[in-house]
Order: C-alpha cells, then structure tokens, then sequence
C-alpha cells in the first residue's frame, strides 16, 4: 500500500522514480496509467466538460410503462424565457411513410425511438427534451411540457408476453431458439427438475449519463461522451439525424463505469438534435434516477430445468425452457439469448439436450448488455440442478461436476466442438486444493465480521457456514457471424512510440495492456497511447472482452510491421536475418552482441508508421435446431464461495471467494486479477444486493440509496487459486478474455453456499433475506 | 448564515422566518440535489461548539447537544454512558456520513428508519426547543408523532436522556453487511430503579413503537435482586409478544381486508419474525 503522501509526490505517470525498474511488457504488471488520477479524483470525465456559451439539455420522460401520446404541448416550456429550443419526435427525420417515428435505432434492430412517437413503452422512456440557458430553467421547462397520454394496459409479466397484443410493430417475441441434439426420449436413473430465476441487475456505474454537443461549422456536430464504441455510437447517431457518417464526430472522454454499453443512443441523439437545433453547445448530464431508467440492465429470467443422469450422476439429457425479459425494446436480447442457450447444459458433457428459449418484449425497462449476458443466467441454474444432483447421488459437489467436466475437443450442445482449452477439472481442482479460511470456534478471539456487519445484530450461536462451488463458461467476441475487427496504428519516433486506437479503455485497461505490447515488439518503453475518438479507425465496441483479442492483436500487428521497417534496412547492411536482431532498452542489438545501436539512431530522425488489422476467424448463426459454430472462443472460471448465514435473520455474508481461471496467457497479472475482483463484486452484488425492481412496470428502486450496489464490507476476500495459463492457440498472444467469466460463475457460486449453510433451495437470484432463514 | 451561538442562531432564525436550519446536511443535501426542497436562506449549526457535547444534570440526566455526532456517540467515553445511543450512532451509515450527521438532524428529519430514535424512545427521552426569548420541552416521542412538532423558527437544542446505569442494546436487522437502513430495528433499557424494560421497535412503522404490555410482562419474568437471569422460553415469548405487538396483520398489504380474510400477509409473517429475533437477541444481551 503507497500512502498518502506518497501519493501526493508521486508524478503522474507509472511510479517507479528511483525506486524498482518500471515494470515493462507483456507478462508484467505496470500500473494503469489513469489509476492515481482516479483515485485522488482529478480523471476528467465528460460531466466536467466546458464550452464556452454552452446551453443545458434536460429530457422528459414517461411516467407511464404504457400509453399511447395523444398530444404533446410544448408551447408553455417555449415561452419561458432562458428557453432556446424543445424537441420531440417531430424534429427527427420522419419514417419511410412520412410521418414521425422517432428516428428508431439499436445496436441489431432498429426499434427503439429515440423520443418517443405516438407511444411510450416502458417507465422513463424519453418524449421531449429541453436546451436553456440554465440546468434549472431546462428542467423547469420540462415540468411545463403537457403530454395528453392515454395510459394503456403495461405487459410486465414476460409470461404474459406470447398472449398480449403486440406492444410494437415487430412484435413481442425477438427471438425463440429451439435447442436440439440427441436422443429425445433418453431418460435417467436419477432426475432434478427446478425452476429458477433472476432479477434484474443495472450496470450502476458509477458517473451517471453525461455528454457535451458542439456543432460545427459544417452543419454537422461533435460529441463528447463516454463512448464505448465510437464508431457504432457516430454511426446511429448520424443514421438517426439523417446526417452522413463523416459529418458526426465522436470524442470519447473518460469512462466513469461501464460495463460493456454506457451512454444510450437516445441521450446521444438528443444531445446531438438540440445542439444543431440551437447552433450552440449543450450539455446534459442526467440524475441517478434517470441513469436507472435510460440504460440498459440485465435481462431477467426464467429457467425451468430438468437434468437426468445416470446412477452415478453421469449426465444423461438436459432439457430446459429459459425466457428472458428484454423489456421493451430488442437491444441484443438475440445475442444474449444465444448465449443462454448454448451454454444452457454447462461446461459438461452431455449427449443429449433439448432448450426452448425465449426473449420477450415486455413494458418492462429495456435489458442489454451486462458482462456475460445470458452465460450467467443459464449457470446459475445448471450449476444448481448439478448441486441437486450432487445431492441425490451423494457424492460432492465438486466430484460431480468432475465426472461430467468438459474437456478441449468436447462438442457443445451447438454440435460446435471446444477447440480452444477447455480445463475445467483443472480449474475446480485448484479451488478445491485451496484451504479454508478459518472458522469463529477455531480463533474466537479474532474480531468476526458476522453477517449484517460491524455493529449489527449477528449472533454467533445463529450463524452456519457454508461453503459453495460453481464453474462456468462464457464465450469471447461477436457470436453468430458478427463481423468482429479492429484496427491499429502504431508509430516511432525518437525514443518512443504512440499508439492510435479506437479501442475503449472503459476501465478495463486496455490502454495499459496497448502500452505493454508495444514496449515488447519494439523494446521501446515510452509509448503514449492516443486518445480514442470517431476520426480513427474501426474498432468496435468495447464489449464481450473483444479488445484483448482483436485490438491487442491489431496493435500487435502493427507494432511488428514497424519493427520489420526499422531492422530490415539494418539487417541488410550487415547482411543478416533481421530476426537475429532484438530491440530492448531503446537499442537494437545483434545476437553476437558485435551491432549496438540506439533505436533513434536508427530511425535517423524518421517517423515510422504502420497500420493492421485484425479479425478472427468467422462464426455462423446457430440454425433452427440451435446448431452452428457460433462462437470464435470460449473462457472458463471455477469458483469457491463460502458464506456465513445467520439463520434466523437471513443475513448472508460472503467470506471468500476463490477463484481459477483459464486465462490463456496472463498479459498483465495484476490487471487480471482487478478483473476478478470486479466480476467477484458484481455477481456477488447480483447473488445477495442488486435487483432493480419494478411494479406494474414502475420503476421502485431508482437511486443509490434503493438500488443496493455492493460496499466495501459486502465484498468478499478474493483469493486466486489459480490463472491457468494454457494458450489459445487462435487468440492473440494465445490469451482469453477475462473480465465476464468471473461475473458469470460468483453469483451461482454464492447460490451454493448459501443452499449448503441452509439446506434451503435457494432458486432466485438476487437471495432475499427469508430465502435464507431456516427457522 | 453561520451563528456561532445559540443566541445568535435563534436570533438569526426569528429574523428569516424562511430559513431553515442546517447540521450536517447528510439529510438536507439529499433533499435539496432530488429537488424537494429549496431552502429560501440557510442557517449553519455547525459553529455552534456549545450544542457539539453534553453536560449532566442533578438527577442523573444527561442534556445532550443536538449538535452531536454519530461518530462522536460511538466514542467509548459516550458508550459507557449511553450504550444504546452509542450502539445506534455506529450503524447509523458510512463513516463519512457519521463523521458529519448529528442527532438533530436525525431526530428532526424523523425518517421511519432513524436509528437513534427508536433509543431516545425506550428511554422516555425529551428535547428542547429553542426560539428566540422561549423555549419549550417536549417528550421526543410526542415530536415523532407529530402531536407536538417543531414549529418554523425554533431550533432543537437538546435532548434530556436518562443516565439509568444498566445494561442497554440497540440491534438492527440490514440485509446487508455494508452500512444499510433498518428494515426492523429494537432498543432495549434496562431501568433497575423502576424495575422495568423498555423497549421500542423502529423502522416498521412512520414512529419507533413501544409495546407496553410485553415490556410489563417480561419485566415481571426479571429477578431483579437477583441474578437478572431470563428462562429462555420466557425471552423467546418476549420476543413474539414484541413482534405481534407492533406489526399489524395488514402489513404490507393493499387494504386492511386482505388480513381479516386471510390472516397475516406474507410480509407481516417475515418482518414478525425479523422483529421477534431482534427483541430477543436484545433481552438475551441486556440480561447477559
Ligand atoms: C449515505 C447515507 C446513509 C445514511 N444512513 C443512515 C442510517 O443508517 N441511519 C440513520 O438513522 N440515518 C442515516 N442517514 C441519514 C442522516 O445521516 C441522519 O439522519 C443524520 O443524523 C442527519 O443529521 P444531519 O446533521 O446531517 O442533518 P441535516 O441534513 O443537516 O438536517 C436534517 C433536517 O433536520 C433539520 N435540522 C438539523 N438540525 C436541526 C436543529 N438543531 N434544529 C432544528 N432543525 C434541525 C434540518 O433543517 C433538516 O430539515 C444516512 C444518510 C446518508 C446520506
């Protein structure tokens, strides 16, 4: 731990002054570059931004899950001076038969408005928005807006959904996906049915939605937001104002919290409108409550299961019927229903299984993207029908799933084969080969942190340990044919190089991980990483852990294309293979040590330039029997969870959790294991905390104060049993994602412990206090 | 404004009738970012070094400043004397919150979860409140209830407690292991002199509630001379005697018909219980 005052000295680049050499390249742990400013809380993010003579940008949104708009009034919220413009879905350009739509975009189908037109859909749907001279007068002005609605009857239960009239031109259903392979009239021994559920879990970030919009001089607009995929995010943005591409820029600022998605299209859009409305800059930054109802959260679910397996608890058939809630508009519900559905047997062999699965559209807040989106439902539940198994055999949790662990080469139930490593029995052995943590009676003496906290009302004799397992897959990149890419340019000069990509260090460290492999490549150490913003090119968002691979390898790339530049002149002129000469400390060096010459001597004042691009090998969609290679690759995690449950008040509190994770290569240990904790937090927040909830399709729960997000005191000790580092031999450096796979396993892990503490069956996420009193 | 005394404070308050008093601000802040209120003027306490301690007052009350904070309640030299308001203060949210949040604030705002009143409701506490050239004393529990609030312009300046020197606890039920509201919370004094227990259960209601028949029961189950040792059937009982005592059947429920048909709501049924182990865990210590 650095002090204080040692941070105070500290210069803002990586530490290192003086003290320990820098940590350099692949394999190291150098610090993020962005990590102290964040921490003494001077990272600009976008809600800090400045223009001068900017005006402010507030939105109205719906009080109702439902209704259609008979009529908007915005004279009122016009006439009120410091107002300078009010938009509504009649300022976009109109739909194909001429009259207003609301300008629908989305990330695969363009179904949701961007201000609603002639009906609202869900609970803080945007209608109208403001631009003032002031915040207060913008949101006065929204008070005054009058919307004649006419309340219509909300769909909230998703079972309800395949009945309902249809609440949208395209329907209620956006995707079934049936599941086919095997024998349907295989049967078990042994058979374990439940049913199992999951609410819904926001991304929360920590800044809410904030963004600045300058127009330019063009005609088109600049904005300035926390993008995490610049250019899909330029691309509806221009799509929606009817503006080429070229004319919208992009600058992304500081991410202050993402999941995957941040910022949704509908706050950029709006943004956008009212700056060229204006012909002045607009800011908008939008309270908690808003944040809670304009982005996208976790799809909730429904699982009904039924596992049969030999007498041995050798898995015999899997079926399963999964419905997931995507709330009122499409978003990437397909995508994640593939995901739940294909992963829906687990990281088992199983010959035969039959899914039906389902997403919905309800009038329910819209769910999307959250790190291992539909991998985590589905694990929660198979990894509970195994512990039920494990149960009826009688055998340990960890020993079943031993028995049916997949390994590399095993098919999924895609009939897609797990080419790249798939160490499972590997990883549950290491969290098994980790020894507990100590229990109360054995050092009564130590202060115990008994579950409902420091001060609360935890009683020994009422608390019972439980300890847990889960393990569980997630696959990497676009599934299903999406075309995955990105592009890198790297450049040297002098002694150091830069990096330009669009890739998005949402905080997950890209950026650092860019820095590594380029002072790899190229020996150099000082290597500056470029801002990322729409004028670059192509590298997709910041999602599905995608930027390890694709633009970690773009920059790799491009980093060895520049390396051949430098030393093949060279090489030639001693007449040697250039692969005999090494770069390290800024001097290139022969193998026979006989040529030692500084890189900058060698660049003789030139710049050198190159630029690559990587894409890995194609995917196809799963077809109507849910078969197809859909996935390019797929990471695994295993987890230890043990708990203390006080019986009687239901309190849990998650002690430890132990994690191995295949990881590939471990490019950045320590990253990775930030990584893990952050995953460890999220799913243990998902498992005990966080459950936006709704009523009647209203949201109840919109603030920090209702919405439960994990403290410090709520996470749990994470210990890293293992990162197993088998190389993917397709992947980049032969490494895998890591940020998704521990979100997708520590919530099902924690479900387990509870059930062993409690003997109850604990079938819903997140575990509700009089799920876990015995009593 | 920012008196730096209680003259001036209430000076300051007659002279802006719209003013409003602020101490921390953990509670006004809140209110005015969400927009629900929009103070005309402000009036800081926080200078006013007086109302940030205690004194004593001959007959073993303790006249404690509203100024107060939690984090200086959780100080043991503050425990010893008040154990329950002490135990309250140390829940009563994150660090940064206790280090600013005061018992005014906490006992003016009156949210159903405020920690430390269903204490100063066990222990029959008073405050008084001050305007300019006047001052009254009013039972905190007749402030909670609204029979006899703070009216516009007066100042809460102390809160009159008991010194009972005996046992006392305050437990509260979260959810969570992180600082969290109560969903149920119990405070529990012990008054040896008069040989009753009081007790008062938070959060479950808009006021702390006192169930006067359990408490009369349960002290008639103390040897008071004794050992003031409790048979555990007899703590048990207190418990569900406290828990039917203050949660309605109806609770929860949309209307009042749905527990006379059906009986106790599911919700009742759980906060009954949450409350019943609260109550008894409480006793249990106390008698401890
Ligand atoms: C993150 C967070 C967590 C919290 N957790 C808890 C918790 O677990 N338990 C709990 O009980 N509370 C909690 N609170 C609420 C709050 O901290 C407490 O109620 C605190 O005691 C309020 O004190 P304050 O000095 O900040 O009040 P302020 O916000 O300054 O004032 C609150 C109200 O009281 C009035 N007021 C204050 N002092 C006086 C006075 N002397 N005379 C007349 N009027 C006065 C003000 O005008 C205002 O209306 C939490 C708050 C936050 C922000």
């Amino acid at each position: 731990m650095t002090s204080p005052t040692d941070i105070g000295a500290a210069p803002q680049q990586d530490g290192g002054e003086g003290g320990a050499p820098e940590p350099f390249g692949l394999g190291s742990s150098p610090l993020r570059s962005d990590a102290l400013p964040k921490a003494l809380g001077i990272y600009p993010y976008a809600a800090d931004l400045w223009a001068e003579g900017l005006l402010w940008g507030a939105v109205l949104r719906s009080p109702h899950p439902h209704a259609r708009i008979r009529g908007i009034d915005t004279s009122a919220a016009l006439a009120l001076p410091g107002v300078h413009a009010v938009v509504t879905a009649a300022d976009l350009p109109p739909g194909p038969d001429g009259t207003p739509d609301g300008a629908p975009a989305g990330p695969v189908v363009a179904d949701r408005p961007v201000l609603a037109a002639g009906v609202v859909r869900h609970h803080g749907e945007p209608i109208a928005a403001v631009a003032a001279d002031h915040p207060d007068t913008a949101r006065l002005a929204v008070g005054l807006i009058v919307v004649d609605y006419e309340p219509l009857e909300a769909v909230t239960d998703p079972e309800q959904a395949f009945t309902a009239p249809a609440l949208h031109p395209d329907g209620n259903l956006f995707r079934h996906l049936p599941l086919r392979t095997g024998d349907p009239d295989a049967v078990g021994e042994i058979v374990v049915e439940g049913l199992y559920q999951v609410g819904r879990q926001d991304p929360a970030p920590l800044g809410a939605e904030a963004g600045l919009a300058v127009p330019r001089p063009d005609g088109g607009v600049e904005l300035h937001l926390s993008s995490t995929d610049p250019h899909g995010d330029r691309d509806r943005t221009a799509a929606c104002l009817g503006l080429e591409p070229d004319r919208v820029r992009l600058v992304v600022t500081g991410v202050p919290g993402a999941t995957t998605d941040r910022e949704d299209l509908s706050f950029q859009v709006t943004l956008a409108l009212l700056a060229l409305r204006t012909g002045r800059p607009v800011k908008m930054t939008l309270t908690r409550e808003e944040s809670f109802q304009t982005h996208t959260s976790r799809h909730p679910a429904l699982l009904r299961y039924r596992h049969h397996a030999d007498a041995d608890g050798t898995l015999v058939k899997v079926e399963a019927q999964i419905l997931l809630d995507g709330g009122a508009y499409a978003d990437v519900s397909a995508e994640a229903l593939a995901a739940a559905t294909a992963f829906s047997a687990g990281p088992y062999v199983c010959p035969n299984v039959f899914v039906d699965a389902w997403a919905v559209r309800t009038n329910n807040p819209p769910a999307g993207r959250m790190r291992g989106e539909g991998a985590l439902q589905a694990c929660f539940a198979y990894e509970s029908q195994l512990d039920q198994l494990a149960a009826r055999v009688g055998v340990d949790p960890v020993e079943i799933r031993r028995r049916n662990a997949m390994s590399t080469g095993d098919p999924l139930p895609t009939g897609q084969a797990v080419t790249c490593p798939a160490p499972v029995r590997a990883l549950l052995d290491a969290v098994a080969d980790e020894p507990l943590p100590a229990l109360p009676v054995d050092d009564p003496d130590a202060e115990w942190l008994l579950p409902g906290g420091p001060g609360g009302a935890g009683d020994p004799a009422a608390v019972r340990r439980g300890i847990g397992y889960a393990v569980g897959m997630v696959h990497m990149l676009g599934a299903e044919g999406e075309d995955e890419v990105s592009t890198a340019t790297v450049r040297v000069s002098g002694d150091h190089a830069t990096v330009i990509c669009a890739a998005v260090d949402a905080g997950q460290g890209f950026a650092t991980l860019a820095r590594q492999i380029v002072q790899t490549v190229l020996g150099v150490s000082e290597v500056y990483i470029a801002p990322a913003d729409s004028d670059q090119s192509i590298a997709g968002p910041s999602a599905r852990g995608r930027h390890t691979w694709v633009s970690g390898g773009a920059v790799e790339r491009a980093a060895l294309m520049v390396r051949h530049q430098l030393l093949q002149p060279i090489a030639a002129n001693f007449g040697m293979s250039s692969e005999l000469l090494q770069i390290a400390d800024g001097k290139i060096t022969s193998y026979d040590g006989v040529l030692g010459m500084p890189v900058a001597e060698a660049l003789e004042g030139k710049e050198l330039w190159a630029t690559a691009q990587c894409r890995p090998h194609p995917t196809e969609p799963l077809d109507e029997a849910g078969q197809g290679d859909a996935f390019v690759s797929i990471s695994f995690c295993a987890m230890r969870a043990v708990v203390d449950v006080d019986i009687e008040l239901g309190a849990v509190r998650v002690v430890e959790m132990t994690v191995a994770q295949d990881v590939g290569r471990a490019l950045n240990p320590r990253q990775i294991e930030d990584r893990i904790e952050a995953g460890v937090a999220q799913g243990v927040g998902l498992a005990l905390l966080e459950d936006l909830r709704t009523e009647g399709g209203v949201l109840q729960n919109p603030s920090l104060t209702g919405y439960r997000l994990p403290t410090a005191l709520d996470t749990p000790e994470v210990r890293i049993a293992a990162l197993l580092e088998e190389r993917d031999v397709v992947a980049p450096f032969g490494a895998k994602a890591v940020g998704a796979a521990p979100a997708v396993v520590a919530p099902a892990a924690v479900a387990a412990a509870v059930r062993a503490a409690t003997g109850l069956p604990v079938g819903r996420l997140p575990i509700r206090a009089e799920d876990a009193v015995t009593a | 404004m920012l008196p730096a005394s209680l003259d001036e404070a209430v000076d300051a308050l007659a002279a802006a009738p719209a003013a409003v008093p602020v101490a921390g601000a953990t509670d006004l802040m809140e209110a005015v970012n969400a927009g629900r209120l929009r103070p005309a003027a402000l009036v800081g306490l926080g200078r006013i070094t007086e109302l940030r301690g205690w004194r004593y007052e001959d007959g073993g009350t303790a006249v404690l400043g509203a100024g107060l904070t939690h984090a200086r309640m959780d100080r043991p030299d503050f425990a010893a004397l008040i154990p329950a308001l002490a135990d309250a203060a140390r829940t009563a949210g994150p660090p940064q919150v206790r280090n600013v949040g005061t018992l005014g604030g906490n006992i003016v705002t009156a949210a159903p979860a405020g920690d430390t009143l269903p204490v100063l409701t066990a222990l029959e506490a008073t405050v008084t409140l001050a305007r300019a050239g006047a001052s009254r004393e009013v039972p905190v529990s007749h402030l909670l209830t609204g029979l006899d609030p703070v009216r516009p312009g007066e100042l809460l300046t102390w809160v009159r407690v008991p010194l009972l020197h005996a046992p006392q606890v305050f437990l509260k039920a979260t959810g969570r292991s992180g600082p969290a509201r109560a969903t149920a919370s119990v405070a529990l004094v012990l008054d040896p002199a008069r040989r009753s227990v009081r007790c008062a259960v938070g959060a479950v209601a808009p006021v702390p509630l006192r169930p006067l028949e359990a408490e009369a029961w349960v002290a008639g189950c103390i040897d008071w001379d004794g050992s003031r040792e409790i048979d555990p059937a007899a703590n048990a009982a207190f418990g569900e005697y406290v828990a039917t005592a203050c949660v309605p059947d109806n609770y929860g429920a949309e209307g009042a018909w749905e527990a006379v048909t059906e009986g106790p709501t599911a919700a009742a049924v759980r906060l009954r219980r949450t409350v019943a182990v609260l109550a008894r865990r409480a006793l249990g210590r106390a008698l401890k």
